[in-house]
């Protein structure tokens, strides 16, 4: 008796994730399935496996839209925003965990609770500010805009972490005659590898994913992000659907590929993420 | 100094700012080594995004000027205006720029960022350009065109004769209108329409219908600005013509989800009786339907003097107050005027340049030789929607149709909407409506 | 302690706070300062408190309003979705971990990636009516993104899509942090499954769900930006169906070129913001506790 009740349990509990697995995944797969398709095909069949598949969508995306040209800005971006910003926020969460220093609470206190303002609050001021220092479309005024936006969550990340490296590892190093810096080098930083992969991803995914800044201070069309980029490619060949998947799943190739591959650190990193 | 972070951290950013700083100078010090004394200039544009291939020519073009190094940069269509407004008012302008007609360079010339060009270009160079009326202020011209716009219902030739309707006699009244739809229904077609989900078929139908009622642009502009009320039922019957054609069935059922493109796309793939449509467009569509695309003016239910008149707006460039040699600059816009650019400007994107000089015979095609013919060289009048301040355009002009559209507006309520919206622009910019009015009086005379 | 160490933690904060001082510190207090001003451009006179009449007299910003604060339906949704598909995955049953791996994808793809695709399933004559249709549910085959009764509804679908993902992750990893051996006590006891769920799991995730609700709050308030700006083609339509604020206030400086206004709006949303943020802090200081 007891053994039917687990099993209709075990089936109810199995049909539940299944459900949940098969809608999480519908619109990926309807997304690749269509980009697979021709134009004529798609008009008569929108909903099933494609008759005869075809490349010309990805080829045309890749080799005739600036696609690629897109992407690399967005890396541009995110490589010089994630850098600057670990650094800064090494830095100062290093101070932060092992110093003393009159203000330091409050600093912290206040970084923190910045990770909830929403960016769309500050891009005002940001913008009339740059049209008049001519940082409109820089790469430069953008990754300073995505590094601090990035930055609340990094120091937060990183100090919660610091601090829970022993006294006894900065004692003995004390001791051997390291000063500050060295110390941050050469014990701190390597044993906070995992934490800095964490940080790393979250902050790449989210200067990656970001549409508003991108929108707002690279207006230069040879500046433009993925993200910025997707809305004018949708808009332009929105008629053409398989067409736009094609360009949705190259889009979205690079972080897939990354989940893939680095699911625990993203799962993580993302969880941590949540606190933002 | 302790060995702190500073040196890691600006050497750093030194790293990143040398090298895009060496990079761009790099770039600059190539094109400026071509011309020895040659000036530099900034052009920003826009346009292709509706006219593929004008990139290429706008680059081609520049690397063929000798007398100014002209740096060029493709603007995206969100901020056309809101980047030069706010450069402008920086003192960072670029020496020419880009102007969509009517409102979207005229509040810039009000605010002093644009030069008037009469004494700066030729006059006959500037009148064959054809800025139009709307690019004229208080007796000087703010633009030289560049390309047009002709605007005109669009309708399948093939189904029109399916339903037993005459292709090359279009409707011209709105009562032939109806018949047309009826029987483009009957025979088995969905009637007219075309895409509104991103909101530009609102914005169209206002530039077709709005003048039926009027005699001149100035009374448009006073309706914009609240001097007039919409409130009054002849200055928002079209917005119940619109809710009848809704009534009766005759537009296309995916019209809300659909975006403008692809809903001309319905016309010109036999699946849609008629649209609205722009010149631009005509050369593929007419090659696609092997010459079936017909063009006609919107048929007539208004009692204006400017009812039935064809559209044709134009897209100009002009020059900035903060051009450091202004002569420099409309050299290069004299220069795009000239009959070797025209017809690189043919060649390269396919469509016309706004000159009266150009030589239509090179137009190979009849349709839109035909069309240039009876709109561009014709009289005609501008796109009525570019009196319309931009908070007029966003809450007023787009949602109108579109709710009309899906059934959820009468053309009362548009009327309503469009009259609060008007009063609400006048709230949120006092500092504005002298202007309009100072500008209304130039616009007086019908074409 | 040397002088220069004491000088020290200052050099290795200086970046930060100059950053953070950049980026929050001067707009913060720029946008009170425009929202006081006729700003065309960089600069203009003092008018005192009548962005702020107009912004608040508008309809267009309370409509803006009132759309988010629909959004905030999305919320129990959400919380439910995650909670039963968190702990189901909680209980390990066979493919746990595929099904977490599945499952989290939603969040993986980028807002404008999800966002373009779901527009292009959800046209009057796209895929998912046709499904319908074929399944004889016509009367469901609504015009989903062109309907301004529904459009806004579509958008809270997507939110929900994605957003939901996001908490069955914050939630499993409590679940899995849990005490395994309370969970087995009541097991031996003869709890079943939903007085287990009630009783004894729940009280335990409090402090995390209260967490995500505050967060996905200000999410649906303040960060919906990317999903309107996709959906609603740019101007939060179907007709102003999709406004959200922060569309406002992007529309108020890009495609009005109204600085002073944008800054009204942008106060107003970071006071409501700021107050939710303290909550947050109330929130969390009390899971600390717990």
């Amino acid at each position: 008796m007891r053994g039917n009740a687990l099993q209709l349990g075990n089936v109810v509990k199995q049909t539940v994730l299944l459900l949940a697995s098969f809608l999480a995944l519908v619109p990926t797969i309807y997304m690749v399935v269509t980009a697979l398709k021709s134009d004529e095909e798609y008009a008569i069949d929108k909903l099933g496996p494609p008759d005869a598949p075809v490349l010309d969508n990805f080829y045309a995306v890749l080799v005739e839209s600036p696609f690629l040209h897109w992407m690399l800005n967005s890396t541009i971006l995110v490589a010089g925003s994630v850098i600057l910003s670990t650094t800064i926020s090494v830095l100062g969460a290093y101070a932060i965990a092992t110093m003393r220093f009159r203000g330091r609470d409050t600093l912290l206190a206040v970084s923190t609770s910045l990770m909830a303002v929403p960016p769309v609050v500050m891009i005002v001021p940001l913008f009339v500010l740059y049209t008049r220092l001519g940082m409109v479309s820089t790469y430069f005024g953008a990754i300073l805009i995505y590094a601090g936006l990035i930055t609340p969550f990094s120091v937060y990340l990183l100090v919660t972490f610091f601090r829970t490296v022993p006294r006894e590892l900065y004692e003995a190093a004390h001791i051997d005659g390291a000063g500050q810096f060295t110390i941050l080098m050469k014990v701190v930083l390597p044993l906070s590898l995992p934490a800095l992969v964490t940080l790393v991803v979250v902050n790449s995914l989210y200067v990656w994913n970001d549409l508003l800044i991108a929108i707002i201070f690279l207006q230069d069309d040879a500046k433009r992000t993925l993200m910025a980029g997707i809305s004018v490619f949708s808009g332009r060949y929105n008629n053409q659907v398989p067409l736009t998947m094609a360009g949705m799943v190259i889009a979205s190739a690079p972080m897939f590929m990354l989940y893939v591959l680095f699911q625990k650190q993203f799962i993580r990193g993302l969880m941590s993420g949540a606190i933002k | 100094m302790t060995k702190s972070a500073y040196p890691m951290l600006t050497r750093r950013n030194l790293m990143l700012t040398s090298a895009m700083l060496a990079g761009g100078a790099a770039l600059g010090g190539i094109s400026k080594g071509a011309t020895a004394q040659a000036k530099d200039m900034d052009m920003w544009y826009w346009g292709e995004q509706e006219l593929p291939g004008l990139q290429k020519y706008v680059n081609d073009s520049v690397a063929k000027y000798n007398a100014a190094t002209v740096k060029p940069m493709l603007q995206d269509t969100a901020v056309v205006i809101s980047q030069f407004q706010t450069a402008a008012a920086a003192g960072n302008a670029p020496d020419v720029q880009y102007l969509w007609n009517g409102i979207y360079h005229m509040e810039s010339v009000w605010l002093g960022y644009i030069r008037g060009l009469k004494s700066l270009i030729k006059p006959d160079v500037l009148a064959a350009s054809n800025p139009t009326l709307l690019s004229h202020f208080g007796g000087d011209v703010y633009r030289t065109g560049w390309y047009p716009l002709p605007m005109f219902w669009c309708y399948n030739k093939t189904l029109f004769e399916k339903a037993g309707l005459d292709p090359e006699a279009p409707p011209k009244t709105w009562d032939e209108l109806l018949v047309a739809c009826d029987k483009l229904k009957s025979s088995g077609v969905e009637a007219l329409g075309g895409g509104i989900q991103d909101g530009y078929w609102s914005e169209w139908y206002i530039t077709h219908s709005l003048p039926q009622q009027l005699d001149s642009f100035s009374e448009a502009v006073e309706l914009f600005i609240g001097d007039r009320d919409f409130r009054e039922p002849k200055y928002h019957e079209h917005w119940v013509k619109l809710e009848e054609l809704k009534k009766k069935g005759f537009l296309n059922k995916d019209m809300s989800s659909l975006e403008l493109y692809p809903g001309i796309d319905l016309v010109v793939a036999g699946k849609l009786g008629i649209g609205q449509s722009i010149g631009t467009r005509l050369p593929a569509d007419s090659k696609a339907t092997g010459g079936k695309i017909g063009y006609m003016t919107m048929p007539v239910f208004g009692k204006g003097k400017l009812a039935a008149t064809p559209v044709v707006d134009v897209q100009g460039l002009g020059i900035s107050k903060d051009a450091e040699d202004p002569a420099v600059a409309a050299a290069f816009l004299e220069f795009l005027q000239s009959p070797d650019q025209l017809k690189a400007f043919w060649e390269a994107t396919s469509w016309l340049p706004s000159n009266t000089s150009f030589d239509p015979s090179v137009i190979q095609d009849p349709s839109v030789r035909g069309l240039w013919q009876n709109w561009g060289l014709k009289p005609n009048i501008s796109n009525v929607t570019n009196l319309v301040p931009g908070q007029f355009y966003e809450r007023a002009a787009i949602p109108t149709g579109q709710q009309i559209v899906a059934g959820s507006m009468t053309g009362e309520q548009a009327g309503e909407l469009a009259a609060n919206t008007a009063k609400e622009w006048k709230e949120f910019n006092p500092d504005m409506v002298e202007n309009y009015r100072k500008w209304a009086k130039d616009l007086s005379s019908p074409t | 302690m040397t002088p220069s160490s004491r000088l020290t933690p200052y050099l290795y904060v200086l970046p930060l706070a100059a950053l953070l001082g950049f980026v929050f510190g001067y707009p913060l207090l720029k946008i009170f300062e425009f929202s006081f001003k006729m700003v065309r451009g960089i600069d203009g006179p003092w008018i005192g408190m009548r962005n702020y009449q107009l912004v608040l007299g508008q309809s267009l910003f309370w409509e803006a309003v009132l759309h988010n604060l629909q959004l905030l339906l999305a919320i129990p949704v959400m919380v439910a979705i995650s909670l039963i598909v968190s702990v189901l995955l909680s209980e390990r049953v066979v493919g746990w971990k595929l099904y977490r791996i599945i499952v989290f994808v939603p969040f993986v793809l980028a807002i404008p990636i999800v966002a373009v695709v779901m527009k292009r399933m959800f046209q009057f004559s796209g895929p998912v009516n046709e499904l319908l249709r074929w399944m004889s549910l016509d009367f469901m085959a609504l015009d989903w993104i062109g309907s301004s009764d529904v459009a806004l509804w579509t958008v809270m679908i997507l939110i929900i899509w994605r957003e939901s993902a996001l908490g069955i992750i914050l939630f499993l990893a409590r679940l899995l942090s849990l005490d395994e051996s309370v969970i087995e006590a009541a097991k031996i006891d003869g709890a079943g499954w939903w007085h287990r769920l009630w009783h004894i799991i729940l009280p335990e995730m409090r402090g995390v769900i209260e967490f995500y609700v505050v967060v996905s709050v200000i999410t649906m308030l303040a960060a919906v930006f990317s999903y309107i700006y996709i959906m609603g083609g740019g101007r939060g339509g179907p007709g102003t169906s999709t406004e959200v604020v922060e569309l406002y206030i992007f529309n108020a400086l890009i495609r009005s070129s109204l600085p002073g206004i944008a800054s009204a709006a942008s106060v107003l949303l970071f006071l409501v913001t700021g107050l939710l943020i303290f909550l947050l802090f109330k929130v969390r200081q009390r899971a600390e506790a717990a």
